[in-house]
């Protein structure tokens, strides 16, 4: 055997190197906290310092005066009464399907899965816009109805009952995504235990999988929760054509409605919609904690509740039923009523044109140039995230401190909060980063920028984290005993296996970017228009003919690239990881 | 040579090892043995760098490998490892797992492609995968895997071979002929070995020394057959040769357990620091069963078990409880049975083989 050793002084010069680079790793450290620091926490200080602040000294003033309105106290009671609402639709339709899909036996489970999802991956402003069109003059509702007896007629979208029934429809996916693997990993043997004990099906149900589901159950309501509270769109484009206002559209009326203090007033508000989320995310923490427990069990999807042939085609069509009724058909009116020529003449042959894709593509110049923006944004967005985010997740995988616990906190407070909180939040942040000096970034596209890499970058975290928490730690370790590391190591192993782990994360990031309404509604500026702003702009303006057609568009790009990603992971699971 | 020289290491306030020394000469092969958290793993992440000492160092052939500042990491070690788990790479092929450290090991090939692809298929050969060269880890069976693992870690010729647990995830029958591919790799390579487990048997069967660990620290460092016959600490007797720890007096002509002093045992070859204690480690081989009317210790047996190839009792002596193996060519006893315990004579242990 020939072994070479390093020569001496070579060995010294290698040695010298590894301990300054302990010294400087708490240099590092620092300076990574501290930049995490500037760009996700410190803007939502300068929030809070300016809502108790005037000319320089503070004050109760915004405070007093905004709890004092009747308008502000009818605002939050609006706000709770349809996140409650919306969040026990989202429990039940979420809990109901995740139970029904993890325990029950049924054929299609995994197409049923797709259409579960629909309703998240197409944004919620989009899905709304389907379901006035669903229920519209001369949408398919109020077809079917006019053939009924009676004079029945199509409920009313534009209220209080339509913005809960939308945000729990949206929703209501979340909570499925949170319990349907807890209830997969609730062993079968304890219901087994629990059912040679005496106890029947309904009681075993009741004492053993619903205490052990609960955690899930619960962080899944909180997420709902967070989510309804933050959703802009839904009320935006229901609420306020019948006046009814939440936190998040009336903070955003203060803030466009250009007041003497209209900042001043938001920031206000925003600290009361802050205060609540934050509340709802540090009780999701704590029950998070508690529900790692579960973690360590294996999953198990094969059915443990068997039904007759009849009952089982009986579940499955209801089933499908209510899958096509809520998140296809709308989507498909959406598409039919955009070729109509124009708005409430009935659907018929000689009514269809393509005029209102026309006007949206060739006469109209801000779709396109919104197109452009969103599509760069995205992906500058999730380059960004993709390459620092998934830095950040090895780090935070590789050494579990409570600096990487702290980076990570830091990060999750941007995505948590509502968005239209987190806008104003970036306006006082960059409006004058440092007082006194305004460089310019607000009013232009890179304020947009900077707010959507802050807001979505923990979603690429958790994505690469989780594909890191995926691959055993000795696949790295043997990489680095035969000799690789650095670039080698990541290039030749690493990256192969976390590919489909991070680009799902990364398709996350672009696709939220893209589609983003609440903080570029805020944040946008003439020339920097998104897609979510330009299809707002339409709707509010009354030319929901194009809106739809432009929504339509939107959504088919979607659906491609989601087959894209799709066939893409199973490919790489087939040609490279050889699944 | 491999010198591990008082080291510590603490995670925490929890000090998962107590100042090892440990040498480990060329081609020497070792077996870390001892029972679940007793620190092995820990001390063979320490050799293969991926964490460093909290005190004192490695070194190897006398360039030090690490220290509590300055930790060489595993890429620069002359190193090989095998993985409990295998950590196949699941995108590459069999050879491409050959050639990976080939090009990037400390010891990697410089020369040209010919030589390169010419020790692709020495090794392979070695393991006898030829013909499996152009597979993926999920084309193969635990035992090919496990070659594959065991190829990877010494085609750069290694100095030193790390092997975490690395039979613990084949079924029995592989594990006894993976034993035999250990061994005859042992034999080719001429690498120390450092075998970390926590089967007796499979330590006992395949190194030339074995280093016995308990709660952070070393207990024996021994030969198997002087480690199995001469332990010197109880955790040693009971854990590798599963002994019976009589209480009694050793006085000069031999051992008079404290159950029945009308018994006086020859010493077999007991170590002084139980001489010192009063105790005699028995291993349940050791014993042999007689009738009651016989003489010896008296007890009941309480429990008898079939093994095929020896018959394994359980019997009560006063408060305490020994376990004996008879063969099963000897008299039989039912639980109940009242029977006399004597000790087989055993030849005393050999000079020659202690000092090996």
């Amino acid at each position: 055997m020939t072994v070479k050793q390093p020569m001496v002084e070579e060995r010294k010069k290698r040695d010298s190197s590894f301990s300054l680079f302990f010294q400087k790793k708490n240099l590092y450290k620092i300076i990574g906290l501290l930049a995490i620091f500037v760009f996700f926490l410190l803007p939502v200080l300068r929030l809070v310092w300016l809502s108790f602040v005037e000319d320089g000294s503070v004050t109760w003033q915004y405070y007093t005066e905004v709890l004092g309105e009747p308008a502000t106290w009818k605002t939050v009671q609006n706000t709770l009464i349809i996140v409650a609402g919306s969040t026990v639709l989202a429990l039940v339709l979420g809990v109901l399907f995740s139970w029904i899909v993890a325990y029950v036996q049924l054929s299609g489970k995994r197409a049923m899965q797709l259409f579960i999802f629909l309703p998240f991956i197409i944004p919620s402003y989009i899905t709304t816009l389907a379901w006035t069109q669903f229920f519209s003059a001369s949408g398919p509702v109020n077809a079917v109805l006019s053939w009924l007896p009676g004079s029945l007629e199509a409920p009313n979208l534009y209220s209080i009952g339509g913005i809960i029934l939308l945000l729990g429809i949206s929703h209501y996916p979340l909570v499925y995504l949170f319990t349907v693997n807890v209830f997969r990993k609730i062993p079968r043997e304890l219901e087994e235990a629990a059912a040679t004990s005496g106890l029947s099906k309904k009681r075993a149900f009741r004492k053993v999988v619903l205490p052990l589901a609960l955690p899930g159950i619960a962080s899944g309501g909180l997420i709902a929760f967070l989510s309804n509270l933050d959703n802009f769109g839904i009320p935006a484009f229901l609420g306020t054509p019948a006046n009814i206002r939440v936190l998040s559209t009336y903070i955003y009326e203060q803030v466009v409605g250009f007041g003497p203090s209209a900042f001043s007033r938001a920031a206000v508000l925003s600290v009361i919609l802050g205060v609540i989320a934050l509340l709802g995310t540090v009780l999701q923490w704590f029950l998070l904690r508690r529900s790692r427990v579960n973690e360590t069990n294996r999953s198990d999807s094969t059915p443990r509740i068997y039904l007759s042939a009849g009952k089982q085609k009986l579940l499955e069509a209801s089933l499908w039923i209510f899958l096509l009724v809520t998140s296809l058909m709308p989507l498909i009116t959406m598409g039919a009523l955009s070729l109509i020529s124009a708005y409430g003449v009935p659907f018929n042959l000689e009514n269809l044109s393509l005029r209102n894709y026309e006007y949206v593509f060739l006469t109209d110049s801000k779709p396109l140039s919104a197109l452009t923006n969103s599509l760069q944004l995205a992906f500058f967005t999730m380059l960004i995230c993709l390459v620092l985010g998934t830095a950040m997740a090895y780090l935070r995988f590789k050494y579990p401190d409570w600096s990487t616990k702290a980076a990570e906190l830091f990060m999750t407070i941007p995505f948590a909060l509502p968005g239209t909180v987190f806008a104003l939040c970036m306006i006082f942040m960059w409006l004058e980063p440092v007082p006194g000096w305004n460089p310019g970034i607000y009013g232009t596209v890179w304020i947009l920028f900077i707010a959507y890499v802050a807001r979505f970058f923990v979603l690429q975290v958790r994505g690469s984290y989780t594909a890191f928490l995926q691959i055993d730690p000795s696949m790295e370790e043997a990489a680095r005993t035969s000799g690789a590391a650095g670039w080698v190591k990541w290039r030749r192993i690493l990256l192969p296996l976390l590919f489909p782990g991070i680009l799902s994360g990364a398709l996350l990031v672009f696709l939220m970017a893209l589609t983003e309404l609440t903080v570029s509604s805020l944040l946008w500026s003439s020339g920097s228009e998104t897609i979510g702003v330009v299809i707002f702009g339409y709707e509010q303006a009354g030319y929901s003919t194009y809106s739809t057609a432009f929504s339509t568009v939107l959504v088919l790009g979607i659906l491609m690239g989601g087959a894209l990603f799709m066939s893409v992971g199973k490919l790489w699971d087939r040609k490279v990881l050889k699944k | 040579m491999i010198k591990v020289d008082n080291v510590s290491k603490n995670y925490g306030s929890f000090t998962a090892l107590h100042s090892i020394d440990l040498e480990i000469g060329d081609g020497e092969f070792i077996a870390v043995l001892g029972p679940s958290g007793c620190g092995k793993t820990t001390l063979l992440k320490l050799l293969a760098g991926f964490m460093g000492p909290t005190e004192g160092t490695i070194s190897m052939d006398d360039t030090l490998l690490a220290s509590a500042k300055r930790v060489l990491p595993p890429e620069k070690r002359n190193i090989g490892m095998v993985f409990q788990s295998f950590a196949l790479w699941p995108h590459m092929t069999v050879a491409e797992h050959i050639k990976f450290p080939l090009s990037y090991h400390p010891n990697k090939i410089k020369e040209g492609k010919k030589e390169l692809q010419e020790r692709i298929n020495e090794v392979l050969k070695l393991v006898g995968l030829n013909a499996m060269a152009d597979r993926y880890p999920s084309e193969l069976s635990g035992g090919q895997k496990q070659r594959v693992a065991l190829a990877r870690a010494i085609a750069p010729l290694p100095n030193l071979l790390l092997m975490d647990e690395p039979l613990s995830a084949l079924d029995v029958e592989l594990r006894m002929e993976m034993r035999k591919e250990i061994q005859k790799l042992h034999r080719e390579t001429k690498a120390s070995i450092v075998f970390v487990t926590h089967d007796q048997g499979e330590a006992l069967a395949i190194a030339d020394k074995i280093v016995v660990m308990n709660q952070g620290r070393i207990e024996q460092i021994a030969p198997p057959e002087i480690l199995y016959t001469r332990p010197e600490t109880e955790f040693v007797a009971t854990f590798v040769g599963k002994c019976n720890l009589v209480k009694g007096q050793w006085q000069n002509a031999g051992f008079v357990p404290a159950i029945d002093s009308k018994n006086v045992w020859p010493d077999l070859g007991v170590a002084e620091s139980f001489k010192g204690n009063g105790i005699y480690p028995v291993r349940p081989e050791q014993f042999q069963l007689t009738a009651a009317e016989q003489d010896g210790v008296q007890g009941i047996v309480s429990f008898v078990q079939y093994q095929g190839h020896e018959i394994h009792y359980t019997v009560e002596v006063g408060e305490e409880t020994w376990t004996i193996h008879e063969s099963v060519f000897a008299s039989r006893f039912q639980p109940g049975d009242f029977v006399g315990i004597s000790l087989k004579n055993a030849p005393v242990q050999q000079k020659s083989l202690i000092t090996r």
